[in-house]
């Protein structure tokens, strides 16, 4: 890894306005080499703006910026080299077809020329376009034409991936697809940097999770942390008697800060977060209270958790 | 900046952009009005005769070339007017722009595609551009200079549109402001000219009447811009015939050529009228005034006035394609209005 810097992306204090609104207000990321990290934030966190500056197409106001080990403002050139870059909406030239808009980029990216050929056929098996080839571009689906996207992303082998939304408009299967491709990009040594709303999908394809709110780092979590038995998340409870579980829930949490239960499910409540231990100890208390417990579930997932925490003063 | 950079953009852009529109129905039906309009107006000389010695050749050839510059003139925004702007609204640009394509290969190569297609409708002009040629009515020489300078201008205006569609968000106002700049051109020149005559005129007071000399070496550099001065200025005068009426011999220049009498003209206007003092001044100048400017022949001491004007297209041009390529470096520090970055 000489010369290409510890990380694939490194980013330190990157300060960002757009006129008096200030989009990104000091925010620290770093994404290593053969990791995906996700970047998860609520709609103007600013993931979008940290995307562009990263991908050399905005200039930071402040802040440390380096792909793949090069400053992004004073070598833009060879970061655009080792980033591939793929925005949350692009267009394609519909007048082309999928061969010839692959071998445009790859052209542009300064592959050899008797190289580009096999190198458009590689990336259109890749993302399973090989029976697109000589098709025209317009002719595509949503979700085929956002594989294209990734396809020209990955012309030119870069060492640094940035996804914006990815996943948005494929279908399942395509989305299997997505995940295993990334994940084999990552162990061929890609740094991979992947925002994305779907929170149980980033849970499968990201070693890493970066949480951004209003333009801040708000938590850099190892996923295994997250989904681990020591993680802490919400737990569902259903009981024969819910008007007993509510009461009985009440007088068992209370004093215990930030574990208020929410009682207007129907037939049940959830409480958390909690770890695994902390459940089955509460388990144990409804039980010895005669409460007719039914049920006890994690709901939704550890990122999830993670996420409505940072999102919770928001409401 | 790479010569395959732009080759490879300008390459893009025409393919993309000759899959698009009906090029070929759009191309055929120009062809057609431009050389039927050509046809017509030799026609029309040759049925009203008003040329001298069967040189319809000659009317033909400036008509057909000022319609012609005219025209493609007009049809020149339509080509770069939305070059940068439409690839921004359809949200490809940022996804060259991360390429190794460099903001001068993109600005460069649309330039260059757009500037051929432009070529392109010249090209189509040349059957009734060339048949004054053909006949031997005008040299060779007058019309390749004649067309060197289409050439030049349409460029010049394909690098102005350009640089509209990288200033403005949307390609619609880039396109209208485009066809004002031919506009203003045309005929915001001339206008300004004609406005600028008496604002630099000269009053002379006689004690008993006030008279006023129009100073136009003053503003003559305001008409220096306008394309149909700069073609017609630049063109080559035609050699000056011997004409033998009873017995002796004239030398004057051809009857008829609209390119040398604007020529004529604009030289005159350049040089400014010398002051005069009038003994009666109830008398109009212009009989006899008209008549000598009619019957001069051309005098060698007259000062052209094409340079200037090319060497404002050049300039206009040259800045364009500067602009054109700041407003496509990144990483952008300040984004413009209305402008989405990706």
């Amino acid at each position: 890894m000489a010369g290409r810097g510890e990380f694939g992306v490194e980013a330190r204090g990157v300060t960002r306005s757009f006129g008096s609104v200030q989009a990104l207000g000091g925010l620290d990321i770093t994404v290593p080499y053969g990791q995906v990290t996700a970047l998860v934030g609520p709609n103007g966190a600013g993931k979008t703006t940290l995307l562009l500056i990263l991908a050399t197409l905005l200039a930071p106001d402040a802040g440390l910026v380096r792909i793949a080990g090069h400053d992004v403002r004073q070598s833009p050139a060879e970061a655009r080299d080792a980033l591939g870059w793929m925005p949350d909406t692009f267009g394609v030239y519909d007048q082309l077809t999928v061969d010839e808009y692959l071998a445009f980029f790859a052209d542009a990216y300064g592959l050899p020329k008797q190289e580009r050929p096999r190198r458009v056929r590689a990336l259109l098996s890749l993302v399973h376009l090989e029976d697109r080839l000589g098709q025209p571009v317009h002719a595509l689906s949503r979700g085929q034409k956002q594989r294209l996207g990734m396809a020209r992303a990955l012309v030119h082998r870069p060492r640094v991936l940035l996804l914006d939304e990815p996943a948005s408009g494929l279908d399942p299967r395509s989305r299997i697809e997505l995940r295993d491709l990334l994940r084999s990009l990552a162990a061929d040594g890609a740094a991979i940097l992947v925002s994305s709303h779907i929170l149980s999908e980033l849970e499968e394809i990201a070693d890493r999770v970066v949480l951004v709110d209003n333009g801040r780092t708000a938590g850099d979590h190892a996923m295994a942390d997250l989904t681990g038995a020591e993680a802490r998340v919400r737990w569902r409870l259903r009981s024969l008697d819910p008007g007993l579980l509510t009461t009985t829930l009440a007088r068992v949490l209370d004093g215990q800060a930030g574990l208020e239960a929410t009682a207007d499910l129907p037939g049940g409540a959830e409480v958390g977060p909690l770890t695994e231990v902390g459940a089955a100890a509460l388990l144990a208390e409804l039980v010895a209270a005669d409460v007719p417990v039914t049920g006890l579930a994690p709901a939704g997932s550890a990122l999830e958790s993670a996420y409505l925490a940072m999102t919770e003063n928001r409401r | 900046m790479t010569a395959h950079g732009v080759g490879l953009m300008a390459r893009q852009e025409i393919r993309t952009r000759l899959r698009t529109g009906r090029w070929k129905t759009l191309l055929a039906v120009w062809f057609v009005i431009v050389n039927g309009l050509g046809l017509l107006l030799r026609l029309a000389l040759e049925a009203s005769d008003t040329s001298e010695f069967g040189e319809e050749g000659v009317p033909m050839f400036g008509g057909v070339l000022l319609g012609v510059l005219v025209l493609t003139l007009l049809v020149t925004p339509a080509l770069g007017g939305q070059s940068i702007n439409g690839e921004r609204e359809r949200g490809t640009l940022a996804t060259l722009q991360v390429t190794r394509l460099t903001p001068g290969d993109i600005a460069l190569g649309k330039l260059a595609a757009a500037w051929g297609t432009g070529l392109l409708t010249l090209l189509l002009t040349l059957p009734c551009v060339l048949w004054p040629v053909a006949e031997g009515a005008v040299g060779l020489g007058r019309a390749a200079v004649v067309l060197l300078v289409i050439a030049l201008l349409i460029g010049a205006v394909c690098a102005v549109s350009q640089a509209w569609s990288a200033l403005l968000a949307r390609s619609v106002t880039s396109v209208l402001m485009s066809y004002l700049t031919v506009f203003g051109l045309l005929v915001g020149t001339a206008l300004l000219f004609m406005i600028g005559v008496p604002l630099t005129s000269e009053r002379v007071d006689h004690g008993d009447h006030v008279h006023t000399n129009e100073r136009t070496e003053r503003v003559w550099w305001l008409l220096a811009p306008n394309p149909v001065v700069v073609l017609a200025d630049a063109a080559p005068r035609l050699p000056e015939r011997e004409i033998v009426i009873d017995g002796r011999v004239y030398e004057r220049t051809p009857s008829s050529d609209p390119l040398g009498d604007l020529s004529r003209e604009v030289r005159d206007i350049r040089e400014g009228e010398k002051p005069y003092v009038e003994v009666n001044s109830a008398t109009p100048r212009s009989t006899s005034d008209e008549y000598s400017r009619h019957d001069r022949r051309d005098k060698d001491d007259q000062k052209s006035v094409w340079q200037y004007g090319l060497l404002f297209h050049l300039a206009l041009a040259g800045g364009s394609v500067a602009l054109t390529a700041a407003r496509l470096r990144t990483p952008l520090y300040r984004v413009p209005r209305g402008v989405r970055v990706a």
